[in-house]
């Protein structure tokens, strides 16, 4: 720890005692430890990059010195590593740091070997401090062509849509404009001007790539489709039909997430993001900052949300990768990264996080995909308004809460709109700070309650620019005094104030007879706020700093004019593309190949991953993310309890099922949609209450001849998921609650040789549902609960391995793909719903990836009962293989129990469904299964089948 | 007399307030979340409170050890009024993050009258990580510990959740000696057949010493313990709750309705007040 203060000897021994060192564990000294030693390896960060220990070691040395430290003060926390090895050097020490140790975007570090080591100085004094030295200034920016401003815009790294430039120039050299912009002092756009419109035009922002105009072509038929605006036709168009049959949905489309009624007091709120890019390069800061980011969202909606849950999807390359290509960082070190970020963001914000998956795919070496998503709840009303609305007025006082405002996260947007290369910033890497968000959390909620929150939303992307833009709407206008908002170090420029994407912030409107309230209120969670602004009704966007105008926009600016974006889709079928049913003759040994599919890594127990996320803090846990006998196995879906008063519930559950889109986008969206559903109605939610949130991360689309041959097939592909979203949501009835799409998951990685190779990800769709539960106590987990009770399969098996993990395993991709029968599904879900509902079922369990015999295994193990299955009972369609029974992955399927006192009311119940008892649950150690001709193929322990499951990652901890 | 009155400590990152005041209403008593600035700045006074709980959570984020920052600030601020507190024959409750504070306070062990001085420690996990489980615990039923009165006559081994990365207590030969001979040591990490954990990993999950979940001062009426009582103060917190179901459903049983053994444990220290 580096103290840059001006304190006493006698004030350093109190601190150095009473704060950093344990006097039962721990020793300190102020010069350096004598410690045995080959080498030492110091790491420290960089100067600017979040040093949370640093920080709040300030707070503790102030409170307990009782003074405060100087702006130019600081405390600065590094690691000194020491390493025995006499052989190895510095070349060694060097990979060690930089491939272990330490990320060299955010972290520096210094080797010593014993020789160079002065006793004395140890490492010498470092101190990461940020120096700008610099003053201010605002530069204005010559419209004068649209290759000037083109210019400028690969300059400054804006991201600028060619197609958007000619209606900036047009609005800036509008004579009106200019008469009025003279007024306040104003020619040429100046840079905040031109920085606000290039954020709120970023395809993350403003989702261009959504809203484009699509040219559809469909090489099989020959037909064409313009699809204008996929966001409107598929997304919004669907959900505001559905908003107006289900009056449990309170609140769709607009706010940072969406609202569903909980009960008549409350209501829940949901939404999922994506944090790609940054968690590409720094994968700990990134994940940290996404999933604490995320939990802005419920708290910015409506007046203030509890957060309640969250929950995370990961997407890796393979995690044993030994090829050629080298990416920024290995899978295995990427994924551990993102690991420890959300552990880290979701623990510290005490925050449960219920449910997650994790996917391995070559496709993701190029950028790795990291999903976040935040469940909050409000109270319905707040004195007698309703806390789902919120508007700002003119006078409102614009109010920043939270952190300060310093260089990192500038174009964070506009960077992750790009594919990532060498050239991305390294400035927008953050790191996440959840215990000042927390104290945030608490205060807003505490002020939310008061009645002192007008309007509420946060700093994410964009930082300011975003949320103040985003806000000023409803009063059409606000006045900004930059000068205002409070800095980490001097000497940022204003337009660097303005999109600074600084972490844990919140803007929030108040009325201005309510200030003293407000700040007393802030200063009592010790959170800093500031009154940056005025909300009015001026139709501008004004901003100044010093009394200058450096600012002078249109608040329609960003809605009027804009040119759609255009893009070219072609399909080609499967077929077409030359994809086949491999020939494959059956296996005789099904033992070893299902403990293989098992040991896959994306299927095999990740159960180190649920056992460091806190899943039960609130104390709202019902179904786990683990559970079963030995409370190992996953869950199909996690439940809580939100309102502790209240046996009503909430059930969570997401799914990703990527590698069909090798096949066809259409059949991953209809597989992953389905997946989810199931995940829910198997616990014992009902598809009439269902909501979901759609995470798109797709490839670049955008054709080039060059650098995107295959772009109009990714559009193609991108255009039919769309498509099976809205069908498949129309049919189950589900609204979008919430939804965000993440393009550009593409990656230039140099390989052995020096060239370098684009690596794009699979399609990639992640849903998320939730549901009201009504009565928790009736909630049906997956595990086998006792021998004797007869184990059934409902819905129908097919011949469908196309993009199987049975196939996969084998090298094959096939082209029977699965595919959903919505209509005919969700038959069999009310069904499955009133069985659960009337407590017939002892358990339920969907079958997904790897199909009956992998999920079979999962209800044996989760029970720690054996079972006898008989495959000839199934209820099949076009299936007489053994390894079609068992690895096909057809959706709307389940395996339920059910004690045998129940059978007949069971049977009764789905008598018109396709529907069969396999088996039973035995006393017996063993899973046996006879083939479809009568002879058992299989017979292994429950206990081998776990035993290779948890092999891939058991010993992880 | 009126309703016991429990104030539970909120703000600077802790995060177990609203369940662990849920969990002492449902034990009867009347519980506040109060803010800890606001028993600094006086607006709320020790003095109307029986049970004064220091929760889980991540106090100033752990950073410099976990409860270290939080101890600090009440040393700095609170030091006396907490011991006068004590010495009134209230209860303080120290869970997960408020354990180690209390440790860090010195308000645990409190060996001969000590309140004041570090002689234990909660450090990092032997396994490296933060983990969240749930464990079984062995209740030393000459203990003087209030708040687990009676937890050997329950049907079933106690279980509650663990959720912490530095929950490994660690003390002196000499010290643990006292701890043991004075029955401090009220609650250990347990198998599940009720046996000490002896240390086995994952059953003792973090590699304390002598398997300790929770000790208790030679009043019995400060109490810390690693485990989350709190967060099992419903039947369906439990893991084994659909199990536990079903077996009651085929024996024509309902599933056990009355007070959890977390709840218990709260309701103790209330009855206590009483």
């Amino acid at each position: 720890m580096t103290i840059d203060a001006a304190l006493t000897d006698e004030q350093l021994e109190t601190i150095q005692k009473e704060i950093f060192t344990n006097p039962v564990t721990q020793t300190s000294s102020f010069e350096p430890l004598d410690i045995v030693f080959d080498w030492t390896i110091w790491v420290g960060y960089r100067p600017g990059v979040r040093d949370n220990p640093g920080s709040t070691a300030v707070e503790a040395i102030e409170d307990i010195l009782g003074l405060k430290l100087g702006s130019n003060e600081g405390v600065y926390t590094s690691r000194r590593y020491c390493v025995e090895g006499s052989s190895l050097t510095t070349e060694h020490l060097n990979r060690v740091a930089g491939e272990l140790l330490a990320n060299d975007i955010i972290q520096q570090w210094k080797i010593f070997s014993k020789k160079d080591w002065n006793p004395s100085s140890g490492t010498g004094i470092i101190i990461p401090k940020v120096i700008l030295d610099h003053t201010p200034t605002v530069t204005t920016i010559p419209v004068d062509s649209d290759g000037s401003l083109q210019a400028i815009s690969d300059e400054r790294n804006l991201a600028l849509n060619p197609n958007d430039i000619p209606v900036i120039r047009k609005y800036f050299l509008d004579k009106k404009v200019k008469k009025e912009r003279h007024r306040v002092g104003l020619s040429d756009p100046t840079d905040i001007e031109i920085e606000y419109i290039s954020q709120a035009r970023s395809d993350h922002c403003n989702h261009n790539t959504f809203r484009g105009r699509f040219h559809y072509f469909d090489l099989e038929t020959g037909k064409k489709e313009v699809v204008d605006n996929l966001f409107k036709t598929c997304i919004e168009a669907p959900t505001l039909e559905l908003k107006e049959k289900k009056p449990w949905v309170i609140s769709v489309l607009w706010d940072n997430a969406g609202a569903g009624l909980f009960d008549e007091n409350h209501y829940y709120v949901i939404t999922g993001e994506t944090h790609n890019s940054p968690s590409n390069m720094e994968a700990y800061g990134g994940a940290i900052t996404g999933i604490v980011g995320v939990y802005r969202d419920p708290l910015g909606t409506g007046k203030g949300s509890k957060l309640l849950m969250g929950g995370y999807g990961f997407c890796v390359g393979e995690r044993d990768y030994q090829g050629d290509l080298k990416p920024h960082l290995h899978p295995r070190r990427l994924l551990d990264g993102v690991i420890e970020g959300v552990r880290d963001g979701g623990n510290k914000s005490g925050i449960p996080t219920t449910f997650g998956q994790v996917i391995f795919d070559h496709g993701y070496m190029g950028k790795c995909l990291v999903f976040v998503t935040a469940v909050g709840i409000m109270p319905a009303q707040i004195n007698g308004q309703p806390a789902d609305q919120k508007k700002t007025s003119p006078n409102d006082l614009v109010i920043m809460c939270g952190g300060r405002v310093g260089k990192d996260g500038i174009h964070g947007v506009t960077a992750s709109s790009e594919t990532f290369s060498e050239h991305t910033p390294a400035g927008h890497v953050q790191i996440g700070d959840p215990y000042t968000q927390k104290k945030m959390h608490d205060f807003l909620l505490e002020a939310r309650d008061q009645g002192l929150i007008r309007f509420v939303t946060d700093n994410g992307g964009g930082g300011l620019s975003s949320s103040v833009g985003e806000s000023a709407r409803f009063s059409n206008g606000c006045e900004i005094y930059l000068e205002k908002v409070p800095l980490k170090y001097e000497g940022l420029d204003q337009w660097e104030i303005w999109v600074s994407e600084s972490q844990e912030r919140m803007t929030v409107a108040i009325d201005p007879e309510d200030l003293e309230t407000f700040l007393k209120l802030s200063e009592k969670h010790a959170v800093e706020s500031t009154v940056i602004g005025t909300y009015t009704d001026s139709g501008k966007l004004h901003i100044t700093y010093d009394g200058n105008t450096c600012a002078y926009v249109n608040m329609d600016l960003l809605t009027a004019g804009f040119p759609q974006w255009e893009f070219e889709a072609q399909w080609k079928s499967p077929a077409r593309r030359g994809l086949f049913e491999p020939v494959l003759k059956e296996p005789s040994d099904y033992g070893n190949i299902l403990k293989d599919i098992l040991a896959r890594p994306n299927i095999c127990s990740k159960e180190w991953i649920c056992r460091q996320y806190d899943h039960e803090v609130q104390g709202t846990s019902v179904v786990k993310p683990l559970m079963g006998r030995d409370r190992d196995v996953n869950s199909d879906a996690s439940v809580i309890r939100p309102v502790l008063d209240s046996e009503k519930g909430l059930a969570f559950a997401q799914a990703l099922l990527p590698l069909y889109s090798t096949i066809d986008a259409f059949h991953m969206t209809t597989c992953t949609i389905d997946e989810a559903v199931r995940r829910l109605i198997a616990v014992g939610a009902d598809l009439e209450n269902i909501g979901g949130v759609d995470n798109f991360c797709w490839p670049n689309i955008q054709f080039h001849p060059k650098n995107n041959p295959d772009g109009k097939f990714k559009a193609a592909q991108l255009v039919r998921s769309c498509k099976a979203l809205q069908e498949m949501c129309l049919t189950y009835g589900i609204p979008l609650l919430s939804g965000k799409d993440s393009m550009y998951v593409d990656g230039h990685l140099p390989g052995r040789y020096g060239e370098s190779h684009k690596i794009s990800a699979l399609e990639t769709l992640q849903f998320s549902t939730i549901s009201v539960i009504n009565n928790i106590n009736k909630c049906v987990t997956m595990d086998s609960k006792s021998p004797g009770d007869l184990l059934y399969v409902l819905g129908t098996t097919r011949n469908e391995l196309g993009g199987s993990e049975y196939y996969e395993h084998f090298g094959y991709t096939g082209l029977n793909v699965p595919e959903v029968a919505a209509e005919q599904f969700k038959k069999l879900y009310s069904v499955l719903t009133q069985a659960i509902e009337e407590e017939i079922i002892a358990s339920a369990h969907g079958i997904y990836r790897g199909g009956l015999g992998v999920h079979l295994a999962m209800v044996a193990m989760g029970g720690g009962f054996g079972m006898e299955i008989d495959l000839n009972d199934l209820s099949v369609e076009d299936v007489d293989r053994n390894d079609v029974a068992l690895f096909s992955e057809s959706a709307g399927r389940f395996i339920i129990t059910v004690a045998p006192e129940n059978k007949s009311s069971f049977e009764k119940m789905f008598a018109s469904l396709p529907f069969a008892c396999i088996g039973n649950i035995t006393d017996s150690p063993d899973v046996n299964v006879k083939g479809v001709d009568g002879i058992k193929i299989l017979s292994v322990p429950v206990s081998d089948l776990k035993a290779a499951w948890q092999k891939p990652f058991g010993d992880l901890i | 007399m009126s309703r016991v009155n429990v104030l539970v400590l909120a703000g600077y990152g802790l995060n177990c307030d609203y369940e662990t005041a849920y969990a002492f209403e449902l034990a009867g008593a009347k519980s506040t979340r109060v803010h800890i600035n606001a028993l600094i700045d006086g607006s709320v006074q020790l003095d109307d409170f029986q049970i004064l709980v220091f929760g889980g959570g991540f106090s100033w984020g752990d950073d410099h050890g976990a409860g270290v920052v939080q101890a600090v600030r009440f040393k700095t601020y609170l030091g006396d009024t907490i011991l006068e507190f004590i010495d009134k024959g209230n209860l303080v409750l120290g869970i997960c993050n408020g354990f180690q504070t209390l440790v860090n306070l010195g308000l645990l062990p409190g060996i001969d009258q000590d309140y004041k001085s570090r002689t234990i420690a909660l450090t990092f996990n032997d396994c490296g990580n933060f983990q969240d489980r749930w464990v079984s615990l062995k209740t030393n039923t000459n203990s003087p510990c209030v708040f687990t009165k009676g937890f050997d006559q329950l049907e079933s081994s106690v279980e509650f959740p663990v959720r912490h990365g530095e929950g490994k207590f660690y003390a002196e030969q000499g010290v643990l000696k006292r701890l043991q001979n004075d029955n401090q040591i009220a609650l250990q990490y347990a198998l599940p057949d009720g046996g000490l954990a002896q240390g086995q990993f994952p059953y003792n999950p973090n590699g304390s010493m002598e398997d300790i979940a929770g000790i208790c001062d030679p009043t019995g009426r400060v109490f810390g313990l690693m485990p989350h009582p709190e967060a099992y103060n419903h039947p369906t917190n439990h893991p084994d709750w659909t199990r536990v179901r079903e077996q009651m459903k085929r024996q024509e049983k309902l599933l056990d309705s009355g007070p959890t053994a977390g709840v218990r444990l709260f309701k103790n220290g209330v009855d206590f007040v009483k």
